[in-house]
């Protein structure tokens, strides 16, 4: 691999890398994301390499394979796609990939149970673009992901990579920051902070030396944004961080990796040792006289880390424990200096706007919320998976457009976004665009991407209970209000979910929402009563149901539901086989009965049953 | 010097760069509770009792409630230490404290200042006196000595020793119970020995009269610091102070 | 402004212990006027000694140049009020370690420990009472 000497000699192989390119006429792009990875698409991709041996077709020049960060249709996983005609393959396991190599790699046939089928029309889709996950979404940050081989620096360079530095180094760091500022791009790691106002004023103190982090920490339970960036794309992070910190006047950068993401810190790291040899990181970058260097710091295993002055006392090796920001980090920051701290997303975006220019960027998605942003798209929707679409576009459009809908196309109930800090959004909230500010005003937040579905099926008392009770573990335990009263309100969660709810609960919630939100030190605890306030405030009569009537309408809370077999029961013994309790009695071809005061509720019977017969009251 | 003027509950108050609301208000004779705030050491903002409401004309209307102990004081700033929003979060964090700490008494009298006499909430099954303000863990660092520290995270945070044995820097010297503003931290001496978290420490006696302020390990960690010997800590006060006036009184008789 | 304040000489408390006639209202005087409730006696600063042949001898704070007490205290607590003179307790910053009650070679730091603080002479802060009513002026402000 070569060093870089001039932004000469990279447009020099940028050009050699695309004529090689060019030449290719074949890829198989397989799908190497955490997802993927763990429905084995490494051994996919093995036996691929074994297979076109031994069909004597060559691999090099003219057909490669990569394994990519992730395609984001996680829901479909193993991917694998076939250009140049964007074939594209799902839940594609080793014994198939003999069939790929004979019908369509040697002669051109395409194998039609392997293609995703559209669950309306019920076709096969034969490309990728032409089914509604991908051809309603608007890949900007995630472009590269899922084409590019995410540890070749050459593959980045390719695809235009580190094209944006060497016209950033060019420019007066004050223009990098206004074309920045220019762009609309706000922090997409929940606080939606304008990026360019923060690299302003962080370069107006007169304290260094400055420095620049990323915050890879991504804590939101159900977000996996960042790690797909990470993953998929390390050096758009690299590049991005690189322009920062000559924008700011910065000689140092660490990026936080959470430490449950391995393989992202393993990307990150292999991606920062190519960029030093390139000559992309580390002295003298690109013969321009600007140093900067990038750490990997690995996460204390902690979501209070995420919080940034928790995340910068972690670096320097103190306890992760958030300080009163009266003072901003930009000011005084990572071993009191002034500190831009970023998220993964954000520093992904900066090139894209150096290099195509802030107006191309700003003309995508709302005034005031530029842009795409992306979501991990979880829970009863049909097409989980990463999704990138543009700023404005409205919940339902995601939700039933890009996600397909709800599962078994049961009834929708609410929406959670932006993971313990957010809320839960009703049915009546669907045409809402999505961008930074209208969720807020609505009750929840966009937060960092984490988008959660929920059907009739679920018990909003109880989800108000699962992101207090993550809380309650994940709290630094600093300040009053947080670590006591989100105790006291899992207390009184708990007691409403399990039938037992008090008069006066409801009063003595909206009180600990109080002084969570006005008297918490840090974002953590003044916005941990987010999912308790917006489920009560669009689902007050489940909370009531519950306290007043023992009742839980979405037939979750085990201590207050029943489970019955109705006539719709065939008489399978499937559910009488896998309770571990014993509590269906039955025969064959009879309708089988459930002794209530043996079930416990777990679902078992619910999840086997063939004929819906079981009924929750 | 430039001083920063601004206003308190509408009187005019002024500071110089850098302080805090808190001290500020002091100064002037304005009250503001607290409980995690000690002048020995950088305030923490833990305890959250010294909620104060501020706003600017600026600001847009905008209000916000604050930590006087940390908020630093900027030109025209507007305070309210006592109105309605400021009493209901002090009144909520004690609540929260008085389910804690039910047993102790400077939370009780806090807590019947706003009109609580017991919490409304869940009272601890064990309840401790301890409201993890971390006064002793700071005060115990700025003396040199970091025998003691928060453990673990959120609801199972305690005050402890390194891995929960008694700490090899410890000198006994107390100063974390005496500055614990719930005495939640105890000790026992008996004129020759103290015992506190898990160790047993030499009381220094007077060579004259027997009686002791200080433990032998912390008047050793004094000599270590400013050059002393272990010999100018032999006699108590009361004693000095004799042997001065025995030694005035020669003096005079001469 | 710092040149005024050097040309002014600062008053010192000075002791003739001849004079000293054993009253002990020094020690009284002193108790009260830093005494803030009734019956709540706080520790006298000064501390009159019978060393025999019907001597008396005062002892109270030297306000040394280069303090023992001042360099034992690990917080910063003992601050020269530039007022006065004297050596002051900052009751706040304070946290009764008692290093300074045993640093002083002259034993004139008191732990007050009804007061639960440390104590010591501060001359009233420039009035001082011990030599307003001494009666035989063994104990002076000038």
């Amino acid at each position: 691999m070569m060093r870089f000497a001039s932004p000469s000699a990279l447009k020099a192989q940028r050009t050699k890398l695309e004529t090689r390119a060019a030449k290719v006429k074949r890829e198989i792009l397989i799908c190497a994301g955490t997802g993927c990875l763990a429905g084995g698409s490494a051994d996919v991709a093995e036996v691929f390499r074994t297979e076109l041996k031994a069909a004597g077709m060559k691999i090099g020049v003219r057909m490669v394979i990569k394994e990519t960060g992730c395609h984001g249709f996680c829901e479909q996983g193993p991917l694998v796609i076939l250009m140049p005609e964007k074939i594209f393959y799902q839940k594609v396991k080793p014994s198939h990939v003999k069939k790929i190599v004979e019908s369509t790699l040697k002669n051109g046939e395409v194998i039609e149970r392997l293609l995703y089928k559209n669950p309306d029309t019920g076709e096969r889709v034969e490309t990728y673009d032409r089914i509604d996950f991908y051809a309603k979404q608007h890949r900007l940050v995630l472009r590269n992901i899922g084409r590019i081989d995410p540890q070749s620096i050459d593959d980045y360079i390719a695809a235009g990579g580190y094209a944006a530095l060497p016209r950033a180094l060019k420019m007066k760091p004050e223009k990098v920051i206004d074309e920045v500022a220019k762009s609309g791009l706000r922090g997409r790691g929940g606080g939606g902070f304008p990026t360019g106002r923060k690299w302003a004023t962080c370069r107006k103190v007169e304290v260094h030396p400055r420095y620049v982090i990323c915050n890879a920490d991504e804590g939101d339970p159900g977000a996996f944004m960042d790690r797909s960036i990470c993953e998929g794309d390390p050096h758009a992070v690299l590049e991005g961080m690189i322009i920062c910190a000559h924008a700011v006047g910065s000689p140092k950068g660490y990026i936080y990796v959470r430490e449950e993401y391995p393989l992202a810190r393993q990307r990150l790291g292999i991606a920062i040792e190519q960029a030093r040899t390139a000559g992309l990181l580390g002295e003298n970058i690109l013969g321009s006289g600007f140093d900067f260097d990038i750490e990997i710091n690995r996460g204390g295993g902690a979501f209070v880390c995420g919080e940034s002055s928790a995340l910068m006392k972690s670096v320097a090796g103190e306890v992760g424990e958030p300080r009163a920001k009266y003072i901003h980090s930009v000011v005084k920051g990572l071993y009191d200096k002034p500190t831009v701290l970023n998220n993964v997303e954000t520093f992904a975006c900066v090139p894209y706007i150096l290099d195509r220019g802030a107006k191309v960027f700003a003309a995508v998605g709302t005034k005031k919320s530029t842009g795409t942003k992306a979501f991990s798209l979880v829970g009863k929707v049909k097409n989980t998976g990463l999704v990138e679409v543009p700023m404005g576009i409205s919940l339902r459009e995601i939700i039933f457009g890009v996600g397909g809908g709800i599962i078994g196309d049961r009834p929708f109930k609410a929406v959670q976004t932006g993971g313990p800090s957010g809320g839960c959004l009703p049915e009546s909230a669907l045409d809402l665009p999505v961008d930074f500010d209208t969720l807020t005003d609505a009750g929840s937040m966009m937060g960092s991407g984490g988008m959660i579905v929920m059907d009739d099926r679920t018990c909003m008392v109880d989800v108000a209970r699962y992101f207090v009770n993550f809380l309650v573990e994940e709290s630094c335990g600093k300040c009053t209000p947080c670590r006591e009263g989100l105790k006291q309100l899992l207390f009184i969660l708990e007691r409403i979910c399990g039938g037992t709810g008090e008069p006066g609960d409801i009063e003595r919630i909206d009180r600990l929402s109080s002084v969570l939100t006005d008297g918490s030190l840090c974002a953590l605890g003044s916005s941990a009563a987010n999912p308790v306030i917006s489920t009560l405030k669009y689902f007050r009569d489940e909370y009531e149901a519950h306290i007043a009537d023992r009742r839980c309408p979405g037939g979750v809370c085990k201590a207050l539901i029943t489970y019955s077999i109705n006539d719709k029961c065939t008489g399978c013994t499937a559910c009488v086989k896998v309770c571990a309790f014993d509590a269906i009695s039955g025969k064959k071809k009879s309708r089988h009965k459930i002794h209530a005061d043996k079930c416990t509720r777990c679902g078992a019977c619910i999840y086997v049953c063939p004929d819906e017969a079981i009924e929750v009251h | 010097m430039g001083l920063i003027s601004f206003s308190i509950n509408g009187t005019a108050v002024s500071g110089a760069e850098g302080e805090t609301v808190l001290t500020v208000a002091r100064r002037a004779g304005i009250h503001i509770p607290t409980l995690c705030h000690h002048e020995a050491v950088e305030p923490s903002g833990a305890c959250r009792l010294c909620m104060v409401e501020i706003t600017h004309k600026d600001w847009k209307g905008w209000k916000g409630l604050v930590t006087a102990c940390l908020y630093p004081i900027e030109h025209g700033l507007e305070v309210s230490t006592d109105n309605e929003a400021v009493r209901e979060c002090r009144r909520n964090v004690l609540d929260l404290l008085l389910a804690r700490c039910p047993n102790a008494p400077a939370i009780r009298d806090l807590a019947a200042e706003y009109g609580l006499k017991q919490t409304t909430l869940t009272v601890d099954e064990d309840p401790t006196n301890c409201i993890l303000c971390g006064l002793c863990t700071r005060v115990c660092a700025e003396m040199g000595h970091h025998a003691i520290s928060t453990v673990g995270r959120g609801v199972s945070k305690k005050i402890g020793l390194p891995l929960d044995e008694p700490a090899e820097s410890c000198v006994g010297c107390a100063v974390c119970a005496r500055i614990c503003p719930t005495d939640a931290i105890t000790f026992r001496e008996d004129g020759k020995t103290r015992r506190i978290w898990g160790q047993n420490f030499e009381l220094l006696r007077c060579s004259e009269c027997g009686a002791s302020h200080i433990t032998r390990a912390q008047a050793e960690f004094i000599c270590e610091r400013e050059g002393m010997t272990i010999e100018d800590f032999e006699k108590c006060d009361a004693c000095r102070s004799r042997e001065t006036a025995l030694a005035f009184s020669r003096m005079v008789q001469w | 402004m710092v040149e005024k304040e050097m040309a002014v000489q600062l008053k010192r408390l000075y002791v003739t212990p001849g004079k000293c006639i054993g009253c002990r209202t020094c020690e009284l005087s002193c108790t009260f006027v830093h005494s803030t409730e009734v019956g709540r006696l706080r520790r006298s600063r000064v501390k009159v000694h019978d060393t025999g042949n019907e001597t008396f001898i005062p002892v109270l704070c030297l306000q040394c140049e280069v303090a023992a007490c001042v360099r034992a205290c690990p917080v910063g607590a003992l601050v020269r009020n530039e007022t006065t003179g004297a050596i002051d307790v900052d009751e706040e910053r304070c946290v009764r370690c008692l290093s300074c009650v045993v640093a002083c070679p002259f034993g004139n730091m008191l732990h007050d420990e009804q007061a639960a603080m440390v104590v010591k002479c501060d001359v009233c802060g420039g009035n001082p009472a011990c030599a307003m009513f001494c009666p035989t002026k063994a104990l002076v402000y000038r």
